[in-house]
């Protein structure tokens, strides 16, 4: 817990000039590498690069030593013994994750004395462990249970429970995510690291020796973090578990379904754990590209909201009222309005619209002779707009965001608007020195950065200035700019956009590796990548301006969309899963299915598409979004030429090729090209300071339909104000 | 593709070959035999006649000899699916992932994910009513097959006649060598005061 503190005051708040010039140099040297060394684990030779654990190196080769507190992703803690094996010709077992191998070591992991090893620990563990695995949420699913089928005796030595006792420990509550039962608890220290290292909060650690140790707050404090769920996935015990899913399955009756989630626009990979057409938990994914193998709270938990305010049936409004109806009925109605518009018709896409259903709709627009397809989200459309794919992705991708050594975030609250590239970030402060700035406002990213300044002013000034983040930046070998939503959607929005062009173009110039890309943009939703990808216009200013509309086509808009934008008499068309905003000012709707109910496509941030699969079927009458469009398409008299998924996704690979290339990141160029093209029109930015929407973790869990329908989200947002009251 | 070819390894042609064959010699060698008392007398017992072969007709056999002789190898894979019984709706219309299941975030053991694995796509299920156990109308939702390689996968739904779709492992991690060392390091932001 004094973590924070001693980083501090070795790092200082305020770094030299000459201290990053070393830095920097040290970051990019590439040194010569040292030659390679060969070790035997179980007699099979191995070469592996110097200061390799044996752990590491016994993984090189398929051998698998059991472990629980070492894990990848984290700090080597070396505290549970568990990976002692026999390295010939040393008196002791060696913990094997902790050790560096040396020349010619010969490592047993099979041996009698490896064997007894891992015995002893297994059974000391045992001793202060409950025998309470059937009525354990862990249980099938359990590390300790796994490796005692191995390694743990069948009789017990443990005669102190007629004296003292067995080991109990009280319960902790670190809020209304992670269910603690801390006498299960082996002490492997997974989660204090995990929330000091990756999530940045330094509230977990341990307190008492021996017998008496504890894992805890040490006061009552809730464990509040973006990132708090992944503590549940690295306990290797049962002792921190989750609270929504506590006695709900056991993992052997849940069917599990790859999938990717769409509550950020990161596109994290998940696993959405189903039985009997209910989703119960979702888990992540490791995917190293995107979300390695973390998950962001939101993400996680916000699955109870797919059960809630759902659109089962579609509906007519008949008297003032929406009323269910049947499909045809529906169809048939909406059709007769949608004829008589003729081409008066225009589309908003919302944030979590698929790729399919955008061109499906799209398509079936454009026949009609309408060309208002927009999106609920706006981007700058000078220069070159959204033709130039570089203008709108994050195109040095998510991984490679741990590499930089400079980054600038403009106008962003990066960590709750996409917690995992803020993780990416956060590791690269942690491991590589990485220098943080941040235009915009202060907000807490659990990690220190210069403040450079409040307003878009600022960029220009880092472009011409002369300071110290100026300085760094101009210098460094592998700088990033992200530009958030929130600088863009500004009314000078696209000066911004042509301020952070002309710095990138600046500050390109210096970088050697030919495929580095200063150049980002964070998107906050899941859907926009892939619908500006399809040519969709960002943003519907000109629907609220047409008068002549008659009819307004919502896809899953729901955020901040009034009637009053529209003209009165216009006909409003609803499409969508969730009853929100967009159901409640529709004059028709449709249900459409949630991201765990369809097979389709979304685009991340940085370009990339995957595909989410079918968990469960659409409650009601509910169907896949782009059958409903050609099912539309029908009453409407404009046969859509696709009838299923396969046809669909050839008309998606004809617009664009990338769209179906599913797990790649289609890569974009073209930024001087870019940047030409907005010198054209002038833009200028004002001095109005940067706001982000999200501005504590407060705002970051209830963000769009499912979350705001979800319970445990809104348990979440109660718990942080509770936590603002105590006085820890 | 692999070819598959629609001849069994010990071909009953090359059987019946031997077996017409030793009928044949049986014929004259009984006739000769009528002719040389003596050597009917050292011939002990009558040649073997398989069992499947000796039933039948002479024109039988010869028939079986030359429809074998006409069978033609076909270079391309067989499809089960036409002949298989499994109704139409189950083989049309399915789509089946072909993957490499992820492992378990919840545990750190790998031993089950070494293998490519086919899913179906998700047909509605719901829970019974009598015991709250999950039910689907869906023969083929339990169908769990695993392939040492994608290619085995891929002949597998093809000569089911199932479309296929492949989800590629995503690319592994290079090792980075890791130190205990770091969280001692005095200048390093990895450094740990405390746990």
């Amino acid at each position: 817990m004094l973590r924070t503190a001693a980083q501090r005051a070795l790092n200082g708040a305020f770094v030299s000039p000459k201290q990053l010039g070393v830095l920097v140099t040290r970051g990019a040297g590439d040194a010569k590498k040292p030659a390679q060394i060969e070790v035997f684990i179980d007699d099979k030779p191995v070469l592996v690069d110097p200061g390799t654990t044996v752990l590491q190196a016994a993984a090189l080769v398929g051998v698998e030593i059991p472990r629980f507190c070492y894990h990848e992703r984290l700090a080597v803690a070396g505290n549970c013994r568990m990976c002692l094996v026999e390295v010939e010709k040393s008196p002791k077992p060696v913990a094997a994750c902790a050790m560096p191998v040396m020349k010619g070591w010969r490592i047993k992991t099979d041996s009698e004395m490896t064997k007894k090893a891992r015995e002893g620990v297994m059974e000391f563990l045992l001793v202060n462990h409950p025998l309470d695995c059937p009525i354990c949420d862990q249980g099938g699913e359990c590390d300790l249970q796994d490796q005692s089928m191995a390694f743990g005796s069948d009789r017990s030595r443990f005669t102190d429970i007629d004296f003292s006792g067995k080991r109990a420990v009280e319960d902790k509550d670190i809020g209304p995510l992670i269910k603690t039962i801390m006498t299960r608890c082996i002490h492997c220290t997974r989660c204090i690291r995990f929330a000091s290292e990756v999530a940045g909060i330094d509230d977990l650690g341990t307190t008492g020796r021996g017998a008496d140790m504890q894992v805890g707050t040490y006061v009552e404090k809730f464990f509040l973090s973006e990132l708090s769920g992944n503590v549940i996935d690295l306990c290797p015990v049962g002792a921190l578990t989750s609270k929504p899913y506590a006695f709900t399955a056991r993992p052997w009756e849940i069917r599990r379904t790859d999938s990717i989630d769409v509550l950020d626009a990161v596109g994290s990979n998940i696993v959405v754990c189903t039985r009997t057409g209910e989703v119960l938990r979702i888990l992540p994914r490791t995917n190293e590209e995107v979300n390695e193998e973390w998950l962001s709270d939101k993400s996680r938990f916000a699955y109870d909201g797919l059960k809630r305010q759902r659109l089962v049936s579609p509906m007519v409004k008949v008297d003032g009222q929406l009323q269910p109806v049947d499909w045809e009925t529906a169809l048939i109605a909406i059709g007769k309005k949608i004829k008589s518009a003729g081409s008066d018709i225009g589309v908003i896409a919302g944030g979590m619209a698929d790729a399919e259903a955008l061109v499906a709709l799209k398509d079936l627009i454009n026949k009609l002779g309408s060309e208002d397809v927009c999106t609920e989200n706006p981007f700058p459309v000078n220069g070159s707009g959204t033709d130039l794919r570089s203008s709108y992705l994050l195109n040095n991708t998510i991984a490679s965001a741990e590499e930089a050594d400079v980054v600038l975030l403009v106008g962003t609250n990066i960590r709750l608007e996409a917690p995992l590239l803020n993780a990416r970030i956060r590791k690269g402060y942690v491991h590589n020195e990485t220098e943080i700035g941040v235009i915009g406002p202060q907000v807490d990213l659990r990690y220190d950065y210069t403040h450079v300044g409040d307003d878009p002013c600022s960029i220009k000034d880092l472009e011409n200035g002369n300071d110290t983040f100026a300085k760094c930046l101009k210098n460094a070998k592998k700088p990033l700019i992200i530009v958030g939503q929130d600088a863009l959607n500004r009314p000078d929005g696209s000066g911004v956009l042509l301020a952070a062009q002309s710095l990138a173009a600046l500050i390109q110039k210096n970088v050697q590796d030919p495929q580095w890309k200063v150049l980002n943009i964070l998107h906050k939703v899941a859907g926009q990548v892939a619908a500006l990808d399809v040519g969709y216009v960002p943003g519907y200013e000109k629907l609220k301006d047409n008068s002549k509309l008659k009819v307004i086509y919502l896809l899953g808009a729901d955020e901040a969309i009034e009637r009053s934008q529209f003209p009165s008499d216009c006909f409003i068309i609803y499409q969508g899963h969730h009853g929100d905003c967009g159901a409640a000012i529709a004059d028709a709707v449709l249900p459409g299915a949630a991201y765990t109910e369809k097979q389709a496509t979304y685009v991340n941030t940085e370009g990339r598409a995957q595909q989410t699969l079918v968990a469960v079927s659409p409650p009601g009458l509910a169907r896949e979004d782009w059958k409903i469009i050609r099912a539309l398409s029908e009453f409407v008299g404009q046969r859509l030429p696709y009838d299923n998924l396969d046809q669909i996704r050839c008309r998606l690979e004809e617009i664009a090729p990338h769209l179906t290339r599913y797990g790649n990141v289609e890569s974009a160029n073209y930024f001087s090209q870019a940047l030409a093209l907005a010198l054209k029109e002038s833009a200028t930015v004002n001095k109005k300071p940067i706001s982000v929407t999200q501005k504590s973790l407060e705002d970051f869990y209830m963000t769009d339909v499912i979350s705001r329908a979800s319970a445990t989200m809104a348990k979440c947002v109660t718990a942080y104000k509770t936590q603002q009251c105590s006085k820890y | 593709m692999a070819s598959i070819i629609l001849r069994s390894k010990i071909s009953p042609s090359t059987v019946l070959k031997a077996c017409s064959a030793s009928l044949s010699t049986g014929a004259p060698s009984f006739a000769a035999e009528t002719r040389d008392i003596n050597k009917s007398i050292c011939l002990k017992e009558a040649p073997l006649i398989k069992k499947e072969v000796g039933l039948m007709k002479r024109e039988d056999i010869i028939q079986k000899q030359q429809h074998d002789e006409a069978m033609i190898t076909i270079e391309k894979p067989s499809e089960v699916a036409t002949f298989s019984g499994v109704p139409e709706e189950h083989i049309k219309g399915r789509r089946v992932r072909i993957f490499v299941p992820p492992k378990n975030a919840m545990q750190s053991g790998t031993d089950n994910i070494h293998q490519w694995s086919m899913q179906f796509d998700t047909r509605e299920r719901w829970e019974n009513p009598l015991m709250g156990w999950s039910s689907t109308g869906d023969p083929l939702s339990n169908v769990e097959v695993n392939f040492p390689n994608k290619d085995d996968a891929i002949a597998f739904c093809e000569k089911n006649g199932w479309a296929w779709f492949i989800d590629e492992k995503a690319p592994p991690k290079p090792m980075k060598p890791k130190s205990y060392g770091v969280n001692f390091s005095w200048n390093k932001r990895t450094r740990v005061s405390t746990k």
